[in-house]
């Protein structure tokens, strides 16, 4: 059985040879006209105004990603344990086995309970986006 | 049954020392490049063909049909079109970032295809690590959105990458959760036993496709990797009436061929997934593997599609509070669920 990761590193050489090529041969193929207002950005056919990077976003984006880091650093727990589970479960009985991980997915869930009820979950309308929709009926 | 990874196959079809490296690294370079060049030619003829076809067929319309039989040479036309034109860089684009995003989001991609078994041998490498492998690469498609989204410049093209990070930590976690809970089943994260395992005889002629024995994982499994694809009705990263295109509404020329392409294999790389884990890989009647695999993936696609068809958009709020409330506390119940079901029966 030889390194299968000289396989997947070869892959990756190919994967990225691939759009590297097409790169290439769009290089060769295509005009370049520079034209004056040919490179703004595009707003809807408007003059862009101010920078796009210091556009105010919802922080509802951050406290999602926040609660990804939780779960998926759980997701790198649970992994090595469904992989033994059947052998251990046949080995020391079921609630050895699974007993732990409850415990372990129970905790959990109480976190993402306290995260629902403190709204990290829940989309929360600005006041202004939630006043214009009633200025309207 | 298991079957050699390519690379020993071709060494010994050739008659070539599988155990020198030299000969290994040439052989994984043929096989890599057959595996590349059966992907780029399957989302060749889906990218610009099959999916004008599909959603032609669902809206009562006619699609490509002008050059070549059935319109195929599209393809062709298409390709040359959009090589061909101009690469507009947007102004106070983020240099080295906005030119690596359509590279990442292209790469990782295809990139995971090198674990999936393709039946009849065609099987790159099979680590033993091979299903949290190929999630993994297939998360990092998500740098690349939000890359591409942030250097553009463009207040659409951000708020697409904000909106394309928020859909794929929201649905990445139930969607791993759940392949976890096949992993239970199989005792493997090799890809290959997890297709073995799924041979056996369930009830009668119906083989023990995990999508059979838990299809309730299934499900979860195919509505999270709607929205890691992002494809209704969780499209909202690109939301077309929205927002224009989302993180790629800067990009032309090659570069918007390399997300769409991307994009597609994405889809592939989905289908691959559910095949392999699923649908029992390249496992079926009568047919050669690799035929099944492909008629397999193309199944996920033409389910894809249907859902681009005919189901509505849901809103930010709406898809957090499905990912969050929904499907990350069922994918937990089967993660548990799951769990007992193998304890008792051991």
């Amino acid at each position: 059985m030889s390194n299968p990761w000289i396989a997947i590193g070869a892959l990756a050489v190919v994967a990225l040879a691939i759009p590297l090529t097409m790169m290439a041969v769009s290089s060769l193929l295509r005009p370049s006209v520079p034209e004056q207002g040919k490179r703004t950005t595009y707003e809807s056919g408007e003059v862009p105004t101010g920078s796009s990077r210091q556009i105010k976003f919802n922080i509802q984006y951050y406290m999602v990603a926040l609660l990804f880091v939780v779960f998926d650093i759980e997701t790198v727990f649970i992994f090595p344990w469904t992989v033994i589970y059947s052998d251990a479960a046949a080995e020391f009985g079921m609630t050895t086995a699974l007993l732990p991980m409850v415990v372990f997915i129970a905790i959990l869930a109480i976190g993402l309970g306290w995260a629902w009820r403190n709204g990290a979950v829940q989309w929360v309308r600005s006041p202004r986006a939630t006043k214009g929709a009633d200025t309207y009926e | 049954m298991q079957s050699a990874p390519l690379p020993e196959t071709l060494a010994n079809l050739l008659g070539l020392d599988p155990n020198s490296t030299a000969v290994m690294i040439v052989l994984s370079l043929v096989g890599a490049g057959l595996i590349g060049t059966l992907m780029m030619t399957n989302t060749a003829l889906a990218g610009p063909w099959a999916k004008r076809k599909i959603t032609a067929a669902f809206t009562d319309r006619i699609a490509v049909d002008r050059i070549g039989p059935y319109g195929l040479f599209i393809i062709v036309a298409d390709a040359v079109r959009l090589l061909s034109k101009e690469l507009i860089v947007p102004e106070g684009a983020d240099r080295p970032a906005w030119d690596l995003a359509p590279l990442i989001i292209a790469s990782t991609a295809l990139l995971g295809f090198a674990v999936i078994p393709m039946g009849n041998g065609i099987h790159l490498a099979d680590p033993e690590v091979g299903l949290a492998y190929v999630f993994a690469v297939a998360s990092t498609t998500s740098i690349g959105l939000v890359m591409a989204g942030y250097a553009s410049n463009n207040k659409y093209s951000f708020l697409g990458g904000l909106r394309a990070v928020a859909q794929n930590l929201a649905y990445e976690i139930p969607l791993i959760l759940t392949g976890a809970s096949v992993v239970i089943f199989a005792g493997s994260l090799q890809m290959s036993e997890i297709v073995a395992a799924q041979q056996q005889s369930l009830i009668g002629p119906l083989p023990s496709w995990y999508a059979f024995v838990n299809p309730f994982a299934f499900v979860l499994f195919m509505i999270a990797n709607l929205a890691e694809v992002g494809r209704n009705p969780f499209d909202i990263p690109e939301a077309p009436t929205e927002i224009v295109a989302g993180y790629q509404t800067e990009y032309s020329s090659v570069y918007f061929v390399l997300i769409y392409l991307g994009e597609f294999i994405h889809i592939f790389l989905g289908g691959a997934i559910i095949a392999t884990i699923f649908l029992g890989g390249p496992a079926g009647p009568v047919l050669p593997g690799i035929v099944w695999f492909l008629i397999k993936i193309w199944g996920v696609f033409l389910f894809t599609q249907w859902a681009r068809s005919a189901v509505p958009r849901v809103r930010i709020d709406q898809l957090i509070e499905i990912g969050w409330k929904g499907m990350l506390v069922l994918s937990l119940a089967n993660l548990l669920l799951t769990a007992v079901i193998v304890g008792v029966t051991v």
